[in-house]
C-alpha cells in the first residue's frame, strides 16, 4: 500500500472526513424514556481518511468500532458531528439523496455466511446492486462476469447459490458485490475474523490487489492487531466510543502512547517461543465497562495499570476510587489529546512518551517491533 | 510414547454418514497427554480438532459415531464403559470447556444452582458441602466475591466472569484433564491473556492435563507443551513446543506461520497464501488431504496415490505426515 | 491474480437438469408430502372433472329412489330427494376446493403483505397494525365468519371472503412474525448498505425468506378454511341447498343417521381426508422447502 497520504496538508479535502461524529441509543422503552441518558456508543470521534489510504480501526467489543463503520454509511443515523465524503456533508441527506453517496461507498460485512440472500443465486447478488442503482442495461452481464473474475471467482459459479459455497468463497461474492458499482471508499467491518487461517491471506490480498487498481480508501476495522497492522497505513486505537489514539502504524505499533494501546499489545500472542515465553504481559483489571455507565474522568482509569504505577508517586495527587488510590486527575478530568507529532494523537493525562515511559510499555511492545 | 500418560487415544476414528457416503472427520487420531501436560491440539474448522475430544467424551452428535479405537485414561479403557459410568466419567474424569460461556450456561438459573448441579450429579455431597465446594472453586478461579456472585443469573456476568465460572465447574470435582475448546475465541484480547492464564495456573496447581483447542499459533506458543496439527480429520504432525515449533516438517503447518500476519514480524511482509480452500470430507483425494494445496507436493506421484502414516523425523517425539519433510529443512538451510 | 488464487468450490460442479431432478426427488421422498400432494391432486382432478365423473346431476332427484341403500346404479345410495350421494360427493369437492383456494389466496396475499409491512417498518405503524389484528385474533375465527354471513346473507362468495376475514389476522400474526426475525438478518443490512430503499428490500429479500413458514401456515389454514365451509353449510347459512356441498350432504343426512349412515358418513370422510392431506402437505412443505432448513438437516446427517 501506498505511504500514508497526509491529509492534512493542503491539497484539497480527503475522501472522507468525520468530525465530532457520535451516536447515542436511547432505550425505547415507553416508561424509560424520560431519566436514561442512552448508551453513547460512538462519542465525538474525528478522524480523515485519503483515497488509496487504510485506516484501520480496533477496540474491543463494545468498542463503537461497528457502529463507527455504520454511522459512515449512514446505516445508523448520527445523533450529532459531520461527515463529509469528497467534500461534501451528507450528514443531513435526506435518504433519496444518499443514494448517491452510497454507489461510491460501499461495505464488507463479517459474516460472509448471513450477509448473503440464501435464495438468490451469484450471478444476481453481484448484479442486485447494479439494478437498484439503475445502471443495469442489458448486457451488463459482461460486468457481472468482469467484477467476479476480479475477485477471483469463475464464471460458471453465477448460477449458484450462497451455501454452496465455503467461508472465504462467500467473502468473495460479498466482495464482488459490493466492488460492482466500482466505489471509492469501503467500509470493512471485520472481514476477515469469520474465516479460517489458511484463508485470512487469500483475503487480505485480494483486497490489497483491488485498493491498488482503484486507489480505494478503506476504513478497515477489526480486532486483530496484528492483521490491523499488516493492512493499515493508519490505525485507530477505540475504547468505550472514544478514539484514544490514532496515529501513523509504525509510530503507534512500536511507540504506543496510551497506556490502553499498551496493553492491548502486549495481551496479543506472538507465534515464536523464546519471545513470547520471554514476555511480561500487562494484565489489565476486569474487562471494558458499558457504555450506559462511563467512568469519570478518563474512562479508562478503572483499568489502566499506568495509573496505578503514578499513583504511587508522591510528586501525583491521587484520590480514592472504588477502594484504590489513583491520580486525581485520571478520575476526575477528561485528558486531553497529546500530540508526538506526524498525526500521532493519543488522549492521557500520562502518555507513554520520552522520560515518562514505563518499563512496562517498553517491555510490551518489544515484540510489535518486528525481526529483523 | 510414555505409559505415565493419564490421557492416551489410538486410533480413534468416527464415521458420519451423509448423502455423498460416509465421512470420516476423525480418522485414526492417536495421541498421549501426561499429567500437568499442555497438549495444544491446532487446526482449522473441519479439521477435526473438536470432533476428537467429543469422540473421546463419546458426546458424538448423531448420527454420527465413533468407530475404532482406545481411550485410556489413567490406563483403563474407557471407550467400552457403560453409558452410566461413561456420564461419571465427564466431569470427574474430564472436564471440557466450550468456547461460547453464554450458550454454555442455561439462563434461567442461577450460577449457584448449575454449579451444585454438577457437584452433586458426581458426588454424594449435601446442598451445603457441595455449596461450599462450589464457592472455594469460584474462588479459585479467581471470581471477585463469590458469595455474592454464586447467586447471580448468567446475563448478570460479563463475557470473561461466565467463562471463569464454566472453568470452575469444570475443575469442580478436579477432573484428571481438562479440555478447553477455544476457550476465549469469543473473548477480547485482554480477558482472553486472564484466561488463559488462569488456566496455566490451575493446570500447574491441580496437576492436571490440559488439551487447548485453538486456531491461534501465538497461544500455543506461548502455553502449550506440546503441539499437534490436525487436517482433514488427522494429526499431520506433533512436536513438543520446545523443539520443533516454528522448526515445522509439515508443509500444512509451515504454510499456517507464513499465512497469518504476525506482530513479531516486520509489517510489510507479504503473506503467502494456502492456495485452494479447506479440503471436503466427503471428497477427500485417495493420497495426501494436503496434496492438492502443498507447495512441496507439486504432483509428486506417491503423494497422489498413498495416504501418508506419521512417522518420526529428526526426532522420535517430533512426528510428521509427510514423507518429503526433508525438503523443508534443505529449504530451510538455503534460506 | 496469481493462479495461486484460483478457487475451488466446495461442492463439484453438477449440471442444471440433474439439480432440479434432485430437488424435486427431496420433495417427493418426503413420504408426508407426497401422500398429501397425492389427494390433493387426485381431488382436484375429480372437481374438474365432475361433468363427466359423476354418474347422475348433483340434484338429478329420483323421487323413485329416495334413501336407497348401495346399489349398481347408486353406489353410495341417494338422499330423502333421490339424488345420488356420490354424484353430490364429486361435485361438492368442487366448492371445498374453491373455497379452500380462494381463501388461501384472499388471505395469504393481505395477511402476508400486512404482517410483512407491520414486522418490518417496526414503531408506531407496527404497533397500530398488530393492535388491530390481535382484536381480530382474540375473535373465534368461526363465530367471526358465522356473523359475517348473517350480517352479509348466504352465499358462496359471502362464505369465502368471511373465512379469509377471519384467517387473514392469522397468517399477518405469523408473517410478522418471521420477518421480525428476518429483519436483523446481516443481507437485511447489506441490502440497505447497497442504497435499496425499504420497499424494494422488503419485496426482495424480506418476503421471499419469509413466505415458506407463511405458506405451511396457509397449507393448514386451507384445512381450517374447508372445514369452517362445511360447518357453515350444515348450519344452513353456508352455500344454499339444493348446491351440492359436503356441509350440505352431511346436514341433509343427519335426520337419516342411524337409518342412512353413509350419506352423512361419506361427506364427513371426504372432509376428514382432505383436511389430513392438507395437513400433511403443509408438514412436508415445512420439513423441504427452505434451503436454510435442508442445510441445517443436511448439516445435521453429516
Amino acid at each position: 500500500m501506498k505511504p500514508p497520504a497526509d491529509a492534512r496538508s493542503g491539497g484539497g479535502e480527503p475522501l472522507l472526513r468525520v468530525e465530532g461524529l457520535s451516536k447515542t441509543f436511547h432505550d425505547r422503552r415507553l416508561f424509560s424514556r424520560a431519566g436514561g441518558a442512552g448508551v453513547r456508543a460512538v462519542d465525538s470521534v474525528s478522524f480523515s481518511l485519503a483515497a488509496g489510504e487504510t485506516l484501520g480501526v480496533v477496540g474491543e467489543t463494545g468498542s463503537g468500532k461497528s457502529t463507527l463503520g455504520r454511522l459512515v454509511l449512514r446505516l445508523v443515523e448520527p445523533s450529532a458531528g459531520r461527515i463529509r465524503f469528497n467534500g461534501e456533508d451528507i450528514t443531513a441527506l435526506s435518504q433519496r439523496q444518499l443514494r448517491r453517496m452510497r454507489q461510491q461507498v460501499q461495505m464488507i460485512f463479517q459474516d460472509p455466511y448471513g450477509s448473503l440472500d440464501p435464495r438468490m443465486s451469484v450471478g444476481a447478488i453481484v448484479a442486485e446492486p447494479m439494478i437498484v442503482h439503475g445502471l443495469w442495461h442489458g448486457g451488463r452481464d459482461d460486468r457481472v462476469l468482469e467484477v467476479m473474475r476480479q475477485v477471483g471467482l469463475q464464471a460458471e459459479h453465477r448460477n449458484r447459490y450462497p451455501h454452496e459455497f465455503s467461508g472465504g468463497q462467500r467473502q468473495r461474492i460479498g466482495i464482488a458485490r459490493a466492488m460492482a458499482l466500482q466505489p471509492k471508499l469501503l467500509v470493512l467491518d471485520e472481514p476477515v475474523s469469520a474465516l479460517d487461517v489458511s484463508i485470512q491471506a487469500q483475503i487480505i490480498n485480494l483486497l490489497r490487489e483491488l485498493q491498488q487498481q482503484a486507489d480505494l480508501g478503506f476504513l478497515f476495522i477489526a480486532h486483530d492487531l496484528a492483521v490491523v497492522r499488516h493492512v493499515s497505513n493508519r490505525v485507530a486505537v477505540m475504547y468505550l466510543g472514544e478514539i484514544v489514539e490514532i496515529g501513523p502504524r509504525d509510530a503507534l505499533y512500536s511507540s504506543p502512547m496510551h497506556p490502553y494501546t499498551v496493553s492491548l499489545l502486549s495481551a496479543v500472542p506472538v507465534p515464536t517461543v523464546d519471545r513470547e515465553r520471554g514476555r511480561d504481559r500487562v494484565v489489565l483489571h476486569g474487562e471494558i465497562g458499558s457504555a450506559t455507565n462511563l467512568p469519570s474522568g478518563c474512562r479508562f482509569h478503572p483499568r489502566c495499570y499506568k495509573a496505578r504505577l503514578k499513583a504511587e508517586n508522591p510528586d501525583v495527587e491521587t484520590v480514592e476510587s472504588q477502594g484504590e488510590r489513583l491520580p486525581a486527575a485520571c478520575v476526575l478530568h477528561q485528558p486531553r489529546p497529546v500530540d508526538a507529532g506526524d498525526g500521532h494523537v493519543a488522549i492521557c493525562h500520562f502518555p507513554e512518551r520520552g522520560g515518562d515511559r514505563s518499563e512496562v510499555a517498553v517491555r510490551a511492545v518489544e515484540s510489535s517491533r518486528g525481526a529483523g | 510414547m510414555s505409559d505415565g500418560a493419564v490421557l492416551a487415544v489410538r486410533d480413534l476414528s468416527t464415521v458420519f454418514p451423509s448423502e455423498a457416503g460416509p465421512v470420516t472427520t476423525v480418522d485414526g487420531v492417536s495421541f498421549s497427554l501426561g499429567a500437568g501436560e499442555t497438549l495444544a491440539v491446532v487446526g482449522e474448522s473441519g479439521s477435526g480438532k473438536t470432533m476428537t475430544f467429543l469422540s473421546v467424551l463419546r458426546l458424538v452428535p448423531p448420527p454420527g459415531r465413533v468407530t475404532g479405537g482406545e481411550v485410556l485414561l489413567e490406563g483403563a479403557d474407557i471407550a467400552a464403559l457403560p453409558a452410566s459410568e461413561m456420564r461419571w466419567i465427564r466431569g470427574a474424569g474430564i472436564a471440557m470447556v466450550f468456547q461460547d460461556p453464554l450458550t454454555a450456561l442455561n439462563p434461567v438459573f442461577t450460577i449457584g444452582d448449575q454449579m451444585l448441579e454438577v457437584i452433586r450429579a458426581h458426588t454424594a455431597m449435601s446442598p451445603r458441602q457441595a455449596r461450599a465446594l462450589a464457592l472455594e472453586v469460584l474462588e479459585r478461579v479467581h471470581i471477585p466475591a463469590p458469595a455474592k456472585r454464586i447467586d447471580d443469573y448468567p446475563h448478570q456476568l460479563s463475557g470473561g466472569m461466565r467463562q471463569r465460572v464454566l472453568i470452575a465447574m469444570a475443575i469442580a470435582l478436579r477432573p484428571k484433564v481438562l479440555i478447553a475448546d477455544e476457550p476465549t475465541t469469543a473473548l477480547d484480547v485482554t480477558v482472553q491473556a486472564q484466561i488463559l492464564e488462569l488456566l496455566a495456573e490451575l493446570r500447574s496447581e491441580l496437576g492436571m492435563g490440559m488439551v487447548l483447542i485453538t486456531h491461534d499459533l501465538g497461544l500455543v506458543a506461548r502455553y502449550a507443551d506440546r503441539v499437534a496439527v490436525m487436517y482433514a480429520g488427522r494429526v499431520v504432525e506433533t512436536s513438543p513446543i520446545a523443539q520443533g515449533f516454528g522448526r515445522s516438517r509439515h508443509p500444512y503447518t509451515r504454510s499456517l506461520f507464513r499465512s497469518i500476519p504476525r506482530l513479531d514480524l516486520p509489517a510489510d511482509q507479504p503473506l503467502t497464501v494456502i492456495a485452494g480452500q479447506p479440503p471436503d470430507l466427503a471428497r477427500l483425494p485417495a493420497g495426501c488431504a494436503f496434496e492438492p494445496r502443498c507447495f512441496l507436493g507439486n504432483g509428486r506421484e506417491d503423494c497422489r496415490s498413498e495416504r501418508p502414516a506419521l512417522l518420526p523425523t529428526t526426532s522420535d517425539r517430533h512426528l510428521s505426515a509427510c514423507p518429503h519433510w526433508r525438503a523443508l529443512i534443505d529449504a530451510e538451510a538455503g534460506a | 491474480m496469481s493462479a495461486e488464487l484460483a478457487p475451488e468450490t466446495t461442492a463439484e460442479a453438477v449440471p442444471r437438469g440433474r439439480a432440479v431432478r434432485r430437488a424435486l426427488g427431496r420433495y417427493l421422498r418426503h413420504p408426508g408430502l407426497s401422500l398429501g400432494l397425492f389427494v390433493l391432486v387426485l381431488l382436484s382432478f375429480v372437481a374438474i372433472a365432475a361433468p363427466w365423473l359423476a354418474p347422475h346431476g348433483p340434484t338429478e332427484a329420483d323421487l323413485m329412489n329416495t334413501l336407497a341403500h348401495p346399489s349398481g346404479d347408486y353406489v353410495l345410495g341417494t338422499d330423502q330427494y333421490g339424488r345420488d350421494i356420490l354424484s353430490r360427493l364429486i361435485w361438492g369437492a368442487r366448492i371445498s376446493l374453491e373455497v379452500a383456494l380462494a381463501v388461501v389466496a384472499l388471505s395469504l396475499t393481505f395477511g402476508s403483505l400486512i404482517g410483512a409491512i407491520a414486522g418490518y417498518a417496526g414503531g408506531w405503524l407496527e404497533r397500530t397494525m398488530m393492535m388491530g389484528n390481535d382484536i381480530l385474533l382474540a375473535f373465534p375465527g368461526f363465530l367471526l365468519a358465522l356473523a359475517l354471513v348473517a350480517a352479509r346473507g348466504s352465499s358462496l362468495e359471502n362464505v369465502i371472503l368471511a373465512v379469509s376475514i377471519a384467517y387473514t389476522p392469522r397468517v399477518a400474526a405469523v408473517m410478522r412474525s418471521v420477518v421480525i426475525t428476518i429483519r436483523p438478518r446481516p443481507f437485511i443490512e447489506a441490502s440497505r448498505a447497497i442504497g435499496m430503499s425499504s420497499s424494494r428490500v422488503l419485496l426482495r429479500h424480506v418476503l421471499p425468506n419469509a413466505l415458506p413458514p407463511v405458506i405451511v401456515v396457509t397449507t393448514v389454514s386451507a384445512a381450517t378454511a374447508i372445514l369452517a365451509e362445511a360447518g357453515l353449510s350444515f348450519l344452513g347459512l353456508g352455500v344454499q341447498p339444493p348446491t351440492a356441498t359436503w356441509g350440505n350432504i352431511i346436514s341433509d343426512g343427519q335426520g337419516f343417521i342411524t337409518s342412512n349412515p353413509l350419506i352423512s358418513l361419506s361427506a364427513g370422510l371426504c372432509i376428514a381426508i382432505t383436511v389430513i392431506a392438507l395437513n400433511l402437505l403443509g408438514d412436508g412443505l415445512r420439513d423441504t422447502l427452505d434451503p436454510q432448513m435442508r442445510r441445517y438437516t443436511g448439516e445435521r446427517m453429516l
